[in-house]
């Protein structure tokens, strides 16, 4: 299948708002929520998470919303199936996802409000499987000392 | 068969032929009563007195100079509610595209958002007109079933159509055959009650007011 | 992980897969986004589901098109291929499975049998009960009965589509072949209706996956319909509801207002009254939904939506008679056959009363004769 991104399209009218340099209402109000869910962290609350798929934002709100988050300092990839990123924003903890499948289709795109982002922390019954099977490595290559 | 569908269906055709049927027996059977002779030298010739008849129509239709200060506050309330009225009920759009099914004849719409603000406001003046008839002492003895029973109806169309239009009470569905159901029962109830004053209200003030001006009264 | 059974967990399964925690967390998260629910969610239920067994599911068709294999087979997130081989186990479907007769019959009686109280059972078609169920066999057993021995061992029922849900097209008057929905069927099992003509995809996929993650059946509606999807009408979360609002509509589909996108209403849109999350899931991994398409909603994920009058007439517009449509003509005549009898009984009351008038005048010029 042909990506959407490839299906040609004629632009009737150009949605102004990437162009005037003032932040519209709807970044504004993403803004402050972001803002309260970092508070929340910060006091002990539980990690927050805006799904920017929910959001009615057009390319030029986006643009401004990371342009008003700014760039940060950690990038990471996750290799799993496809390429995916979750960038550190010029806040701290706040992290930019995009997960993207095997075709490099974007499937699901949100703002993370954490100190690290949820997907990375491993679980201590995957921490023993590791373990587990370090060992039997280590055993298989005791037996055989040839090798 | 769902509500909507009973509600707009079946119960409607009932509710629009008893309606029809009932309108029709009360205007034929008024009109063909006999006016009572009268024997005295008439006042003034007939061509003056339909037009004195005319006159009153529009004069009675607003408040007298000499009681405006004690009747005024009633027929501004009672103008209020029916401008509010035909409004909501002519200006809506799902009951133009409602009486466009039935007429085939359709006209430009308001906005919703100025229908929602008349029909509170008309629920509000409806509101207001009952707690007038109950408060004011010769209107509460002059009330009896059918006045409060004809606001009733009215009231329950408005309430049912605004809870539908804010999705409040229930499944819109539900609460949208509620709506289009208790218009029914209005039509049934209407040339029965007295709602049949749509009908009647002109025709009797212009024929009151033509054998009157007849005898010499001022209109 | 603890567990009590031989089976591994869907983690397991997984792991072994070379699907590692992370990305089934990334395919959950799209999910759940794609459903609109809140993104954590999807992390989870990721966790809830590697820690589920993988279930046994039968997919049972009965009198249908295939119109919801078909949706269920294009679902994006989670796909198909993710669902079959990661999450269920999907035991029986005569359409998708490689064997075929008597074989696959076997396959199935093996997995009814194998995981009886614990498989999910899902239906898709109406059962139709007339001629002693003749109407739908499969291997020579009747729909009805097929129903009935597999409802008996299942944990749960979910029926696919408008037809197992509600009776759907075949259900519709004069409903020839006598065909029920589920439900009217099968009355001691839980049952979760997924209905739609077709439904979304991923309400599908999402439903089952909500169900083997939880292992309870969902929130569910008046007409058993899981409330995550089915809590909104189309009209509530419709992109042209400003439109609607501000009382803007096409009056035909080729109009100044149907080029400019303005409400449907008038051609019969059936957004208000439909449950179901086509304005939001959308079609075809979120590309587009009907209305986004100019089409009005049919309301295919109501009961009877078959039944109830044209597709294209208003959803105020009066409707009765035979072809559920009211034209002028029909009004006319009901309003002037009404008004016939209104105009006789005008006629005889009016008499009546100039009668009694008389007669009372009458008396009185006869009191007055013998006064004077």
């Amino acid at each position: 299948m042909s990506r959407l991104g490839e299906i040609p399209i004629r632009i009737v009218s150009r949605t102004p708002a990437a162009s005037t340099g003032t932040i519209g209402a709807g970044v504004t109000a993403i803004l402050i929520e972001i803002a309260t869910q970092l508070d929340r962290l910060a006091d002990g609350g539980e990690p927050g998470a805006i799904d920017l798929r929910s959001l009615p934002m057009s390319p030029g709100d986006r643009e401004q919303l990371l342009k008003a988050l700014g760039p940060g300092e950690v990038t990471i990839t996750l290799k799993g199936d496809g390429e995916s990123t979750i960038n550190e924003t010029g806040i701290q903890g706040v992290w930019w996802s995009e997960y993207r499948d095997r075709g490099g289709e974007l499937i699901a795109g949100f703002i993370e409000i954490a100190q690290v982002p949820a997907i990375l922390p491993v679980e201590p019954d995957q921490l023993r499987r590791g373990a587990q099977q370090l060992r039997a490595g280590a055993a298989g290559a005791a037996q055989q000392p040839g090798n | 068969m769902d509500l909507v569908s009973f509600a707009r269906g079946p119960a409607l055709e009932v509710a629009l032929a008893v309606f029809c049927l009932g309108v029709v027996w009360r205007i034929v059977g008024f009109a063909l009563l006999r006016i009572r002779r009268n024997f005295n030298e008439p006042r003034n010739s007939l061509v003056k007195a339909i037009i004195g008849g005319v006159i009153a129509t529009g004069s009675r239709s607003w408040p007298h100079s000499e009681f405006t200060v004690r009747t005024g506050a009633g027929e501004a309330l009672g103008y209020g509610y029916h401008i509010g009225l035909f409004i909501v009920i002519l200006a809506f759009a799902p009951h133009i595209a409602f009486f466009g099914s039935l007429f085939g004849v359709t006209w430009p719409a308001l906005p919703n958002s100025v229908i929602t603000i008349f029909s509170v406001l008309t629920f509000t003046l409806l509101l207001a007109v009952l707690f007038r008839r109950v408060t004011h002492r010769v209107l509460r003895m002059l009330s009896n079933f059918d006045d409060y029973f004809s606001w009733f109806i009215t009231t329950l169309v408005i309430v049912t159509g605004l809870m539908a239009t804010a999705h409040i009470g229930g499944p819109y569905q539900t609460i949208l055959g509620l709506h289009i159901l208790s218009f029914d029962a209005l039509l049934v109830w209407f040339p029965f009650g007295k709602l049949m004053h749509a009908f009647y209200i002109f025709p009797s003030r212009a024929i009151n007011g033509t054998l009157l001006s007849r005898k010499g009264a001022a209109s | 992980m603890a567990h009590y059974h031989d089976q591994p967990t869907i983690g397991e399964m997984l792991e072994r897969h070379g699907v590692s925690r992370r990305t089934f967390i990334k395919y959950c998260t799209a999910m759940a986004s794609a459903l609109a629910l809140p993104p954590l969610a999807g992390r989870a239920m990721a966790e809830q589901l590697r820690a589920a067994l993988r279930p046994s599911v039968i997919y049972l068709s009965f009198q249908e098109c295939t119109g919801c294999l078909e949706s269920l087979i294009r679902s994006f997130s989670p796909s198909i291929e993710n669902l079959i081989f990661d999450v269920i186990s999907l035991d029986y479907d005569d359409t998708l499975m490689a064997a075929a007769g008597a074989q696959a019959e076997m396959a199935r009686d093996k997995a009814m049998k194998d995981n009886y109280g614990k498989y999910v059972l899902v239906i898709d078609g109406s059962v139709p009960t007339g001629a002693n169920g003749a109407y739908c066999a499969l291997g020579g057993k009747s729909a009805v009965d097929i129903l009935r021995e597999a409802a008996k061992g299942a944990a749960a029922i979910v029926c696919v589509g408008t037809c197992s849900s509600f009776g759907g097209v075949p259900f519709a008057d004069p409903n020839p072949t006598q065909a029920w929905p589920v439900s009217d069927i099968v009355s001691d099992k839980p049952i979760v209706n997924v209905s739609g003509c077709p439904p979304i995809p991923e309400v599908i996929t999402g439903t089952l996956l909500q169900f083997i993650s939880t292992g309870k059946v969902p929130d569910l509606d008046e007409y058993r319909r899981p409330k995550v999807f089915f809590g909104n009408t189309i009209h509530d979360r419709c992109y042209r509801r400003p439109f609607y609002d501000q009382g803007k509509f096409a009056k035909s589909f080729d109009d100044e207002g149907a080029r400019n996108g303005w409400c449907l209403f008038e051609l019969g849109c059936k957004g208000p009254t439909t449950y179901n999350a086509c304005a939001t899931t959308k079609w075809n991994g979120g590309t587009s939904f009907p209305i986004e398409s100019g089409h009005p909603c049919l309301g295919c994920s109501e009961p009877n939506f078959w039944d109830k009058g044209s597709f294209y007439s208003a959803l105020s517009a009066p409707r009765w008679g035979k072809a559920g449509e009211v034209s002028p003509g029909d009004v006319l005549k009901v309003v002037g056959g009404a008004a016939a009898v209104g105009a006789a009984l005008g006629v005889a009351s009016a008499g009546l009363s100039r009668l009694r008038q008389r007669h009372i005048e009458k008396s009185t010029t006869n009191n007055e004769a013998k006064e004077s």
